[in-house]
C-alpha cells in the first residue's frame, strides 16, 4: 500500500513540480499588479477555450514534439544537440526545395520525399557536429550552436537570392520568402482548423523513437554508450559511431520538423532574417519539452503540449492582462527548473529505496531499469 | 590603405576586443572552479540593454557599467544555486538561462530601442599616446579597453602566480585533493562564478555604451557573440593570456571581413558574416584534434622527425578543460 502510494506521488511529481511553478509566476504577476487568477484563465482560454484554441496548440505543439524526440535520442547517447534551430531550417530549405521544382508529380510523392528531404537536411546538418565530436574532439554544444548561425546565414542568402518568391524580387520591399507551394503539397488537415496531417505523423514516431531506443540494438548501444562511454568500448560498441548516429538522427527530426511547418503550416518558407522569425524557437522550446518529458519519447506528447499551450495561451493573455510575453518564457524555464530537480529527488527516493531492498535481489524490474537510465539522462 | 587608416582600424580591433575578454575571462574563472556559465550569451544581451537603459535613466556611465556587473553577477548567483546547490544539469539551467535572459532583454529594452544615449568617449593617455605607432595603437582608446589589459595581466596573475589561484586550479582539477588541503569547495565556486559573472557583465555595457553604442534590440547584432566567447574560452585552454589572443584574433578576423567586402563585390555579404562561425569551429577542431585516438595512431606510423614535430605542433594547441568541470562535489 505505501509503496503504491509512492508510484502514485511519483508519477505526480511533475504536475506538482508544474504546479509550483506557476505559483512562482502568480507572485510575479502580483509584483506586476496583475490579478495572476485572470492572467491564467486568459492562458488556458486561449490555450484550450475552443476547438480552435485546442487545434492551435496542438499546431504549436506539433515542431516542438518533432525536435523533442530527436533531444531523447541525443541527450540519451549524451551529446547535447543545442542546434535544432539550424537543423530545421536546413531541413525546411530542402524539403521547400523538392515543393518547388517537382510541381508536376502528384501530391503524394512530393509530400513523401519533401519529408524525406527534410530528415535528409537535418541528418546532415546533426551529423557534422556529430564527426566532429566523435572523431575530432570538438565540443558538440559550441559545434551546433555555430552551425546554427551558419545556417541562418545560409537561409538568408538563399531566400533573399536564387530561392525567393519571383513576384518578391519584383517588389522593393524583398521579403524573404520562397514561393507558395501548390495547393496539391499542403498537408492534410485533420479537422476544419489549422491542425495538420503533421501532428498525427509526430505521435506516430513518437512511439517508434520509443521502440528505437528501448526495444533495438541501435537503441540500446545508443544509450549504452551514453551511460558509460568506457564500459561500452570494452563491450566492443564503436563508440564513436553510435556519437555520430545519435546527433544525426536528433537533427534528422529536427530537420523533418522544419519541413513539417513549410507543409503543414506556412506553405512557404520565410523569415525576418533571424533563425526564430522561421522556427518561432522551436529548436530551443523542442530541448526544453524533452526535458520537462524526462527525456522519453512518450512523456515528450503531453510535455510538448504544455509547452505548446504556454506559447498559444502567452499571446492570449499578452492581449487580455497586458504582461510581458516574456513572462512566459520565465514560466518555462521556472518550470524546467522545478521539473528537473524534482526528478533528482525522485531518483535519489529511488536509490534509497533500491538500496534498503537489496537484500532480496531479484533480476531488476523494468521499473528499476528504467530509473537507472533516467539517471544517465540528467 | 594607409598607415594612418590601418593603425586606426587596428587599434578598433583593440577596443572591439574588449567586451569578449571580459566574457571569455570571466567564463574561464567560472570554469576553472568548476562551474560551466552557459547562460553567456543571454547575460550578454541582458546587460548591454540594462547598462544602456540605466546609463540612459541617470545619466551616469559608471551606474550603466555598475548595473551590468551585478545583473551579470545575479544571473550566474542562478547557475551557481542551481548547479551547486541543488546539483542541477549545469547545461540545462545555463541554456535556460540564457533563453529567458536573451527574451527578457528584447521585451525590456523596447522604450530604449534606438533612443542615442551616454557613451565613453576616447581618452588618450597623456605621454604614452604620443609615441608614434604604439601610442595611436594602445593609448588612444576608451576607459573599457584599458581596463580589458587589466584584468587580462591580473586574471593571468591571480591563476598562476598566487596561493588562492592555485587552490583555484585545485578546485576546478581535483574537488576531492582540494577539500582535504581545507578548501572549501562549494563556497569558493559560488565566489567564482559570481566573480566570473560580473565580469560577463560588464561585457554587455562595453558594448552598449561604447563600442557598439544605443540598444537596438535584435539587430544589434549581439545575440551570438556569447556562444563565440564560449568557444574562445575554450581555444584559450583556460588561460587569460591565450584566451586574450582568441579574442583578439577573432576581433581581428571580423575586422578583416568588413574591411574586405568592398574588395570582394561577387561574394555574398552572406558569407563574410558568417565566416568567423567555421573558422571557430576549425580553431576547436585544431584545439582538440590531438587528444582523438585515431590521430593518436597515426602518429605512431609516422617516421620519427615527422612524429616529433606533428606531436609537438599539436601539444601546442592543444588545451584540455578542467578535469572537474561541470561535475558537483559531494564530501563522502
Amino acid at each position: 500500500m505505501r509503496s503504491r502510494l509512492s508510484t502514485l506521488f511519483d508519477a505526480l511529481l511533475p504536475v506538482l513540480a508544474t504546479l509550483a511553478a506557476l505559483a512562482v509566476g502568480a507572485v510575479m504577476l502580483l509584483l506586476l499588479k496583475v490579478n495572476p487568477v485572470e492572467a491564467y484563465g486568459a492562458l488556458w482560454k486561449g490555450a484550450f477555450g475552443s476547438t480552435n484554441a485546442f487545434a492551435e496548440t496542438l499546431v504549436k505543439a506539433t515542431p516542438l514534439l518533432l525536435v523533442a524526440l530527436g533531444i531523447c535520442i541525443s541527450f540519451r547517447g549524451d551529446v547535447i544537440n543545442i542546434g535544432g534551430e539550424g537543423q530545421m531550417i536546413i531541413g525546411a530549405i530542402m524539403a521547400t526545395w523538392i515543393g518547388l521544382i517537382f510541381t508536376d508529380a502528384p501530391g503524394w510523392l512530393v509530400i513523401t520525399l519533401a519529408l524525406l528531404a527534410g530528415f535528409l537536411g537535418g541528418a546532415i546538418w546533426g551529423g557534422i557536429p556529430g564527426v566532429l565530436k566523435a572523431y575530432f574532439n570538438v565540443n558538440e554544444i559550441l559545434s551546433t550552436v555555430m552551425m546554427n548561425a551558419i545556417a541562418v546565414q545560409l537561409m538568408n542568402f538563399l531566400l533573399r537570392g536564387p530561392m525567393i518568391d519571383p513576384s518578391q524580387a519584383e517588389l522593393a520591399s524583398k521579403i524573404p520568402q520562397t514561393a507558395r507551394l501548390i495547393d496539391e503539397f499542403h498537408l492534410a488537415r485533420l479537422a476544419p482548423t489549422r491542425l495538420h496531417l503533421g501532428a498525427l505523423i509526430a505521435v506516430i514516431l513518437a512511439v517508434l523513437v520509443y521502440i528505437l531506443l528501448w526495444r533495438t540494438t541501435l537503441g540500446y548501444r545508443i544509450r549504452a554508450v551514453g551511460q558509460n562511454p568506457s564500459a561500452s568500448r570494452y563491450a566492443g560498441i564503436k563508440v564513436p559511431r553510435y556519437m555520430v548516429l545519435a546527433l544525426l538522427l536528433s537533427g534528422a527530426f529536427a530537420g523533418l520538423a522544419g519541413a513539417v511547418q513549410v507543409y503543414g503550416v506556412n506553405y512557404r518558407m520565410i523569415t525576418d532574417g533571424s533563425a526564430s522569425g522561421f522556427t518561432g524557437s522551436a529548436g530551443f522550446n523542442g530541448i526544453v519539452a524533452a526535458l520537462f518529458g524526462q527525456l522519453h519519447p512518450l512523456w515528450s506528447i503531453p510535455a510538448s503540449i504544455l509547452f505548446g499551450a504556454l506559447l498559444v495561451g502567452a499571446n492570449s493573455m499578452q492581449r487580455v492582462v497586458q504582461v510581458p510575453s516574456a513572462l512566459i518564457t520565465v514560466l518555462n524555464g521556472l518550470v524546467v527548473v522545478f521539473v528537473v530537480s524534482s526528478e533528482i529527488w525522485r531518483v535519489r527516493r529511488q536509490r534509497r529505496r533500491l538500496a534498503a531492498a537489496k537484500e532480496d535481489e531479484a533480476p531488476p524490474t523494468p521499473d528499476q531499469a528504467k530509473v537507472q537510465t533516467e539517471e544517465a539522462g540528467q | 590603405m594607409n598607415q594612418e587608416t590601418l593603425l586606426v582600424g587596428l587599434a578598433g580591433v583593440l577596443a572591439a576586443a574588449a567586451p569578449i575578454i571580459f566574457a571569455v575571462l570571466g567564463e574561464t574563472l567560472s570554469e576553472r572552479a568548476g562551474v560551466i556559465n552557459l547562460s553567456m550569451n543571454g547575460t550578454i544581451l541582458l546587460t548591454a540593454m540594462s547598462g544602456f537603459a540605466v546609463a540612459y535613466t541617470t545619466d551616469s556611465l559608471l551606474l550603466g557599467f555598475l548595473a551590468g556587473m551585478v545583473i551579470g553577477a545575479l544571473v550566474a548567483l542562478v547557475v551557481a544555486f542551481a548547479s551547486i546547490t541543488l546539483k542541477q544539469s549545469q547545461v540545462a539551467i545555463g541554456f535556460v538561462l540564457a533563453l529567458t535572459c536573451r527574451d527578457l532583454a528584447y521585451f525590456l529594452g523596447n522604450p530604449f530601442m534606438g533612443v542615442s544615449g551616454p557613451r565613453l568617449q576616447a581618452m588618450p593617455i597623456p605621454a604614452l599616446s604620443a609615441i608614434p605607432i604604439i601610442g595611436p595603437l594602445f593609448f588612444r582608446q576608451e576607459l573599457s579597453t584599458y581596463i580589458s589589459y587589466i584584468v587580462i595581466f591580473l586574471a593571468w596573475l591571480w591563476i598562476f602566480r598566487t596561493r588562492p589561484g592555485l587552490m583555484l586550479q585545485g578546485i576546478g582539477e581535483k574537488p576531492a585533493a582540494a577539500y582535504i588541503r581545507g578548501a572549501n569547495v562549494n563556497v569558493m565556486r559560488y565566489v567564482y562564478t559570481v566573480i566570473g559573472g560580473a565580469l560577463i557583465g560588464l561585457a554587455g555595457p562595453t558594448y552598449s555604451l561604447g563600442v557598439r553604442a544605443g540598444w537596438m534590440g535584435t539587430i544589434s547584432g549581439l545575440d551570438g557573440i556569447g556562444w563565440i566567447a564560449l568557444s574562445i574560452t575554450i581555444f584559450g585552454g583556460w588561460n587569460p593570456a591565450r584566451a586574450a589572443f582568441g579574442s583578439y584574433l577573432f576581433a581581428f578576423l571580423q575586422w578583416l571581413g568588413l574591411v574586405l567586402q568592398p574588395v570582394l563585390t561577387q561574394v555574398p555579404s552572406q558569407v563574410l558574416q558568417v565566416a568567423p562561425f567555421p573558422l571557430m569551429i576549425l580553431t576547436l577542431l585544431l584545439v582538440n584534434i590531438g587528444d582523438a585516438e585515431w590521430v593518436e595512431r597515426t602518429l605512431a606510423a609516422m617516421p620519427e622527425t615527422t612524429r616529433k614535430f606533428m606531436a609537438k605542433l599539436l601539444r601546442a594547441m592543444r588545451a584540455s578543460p578542467p578535469a572537474a568541470l561541470g561535475v558537483p562535489f559531494e564530501r563522502d
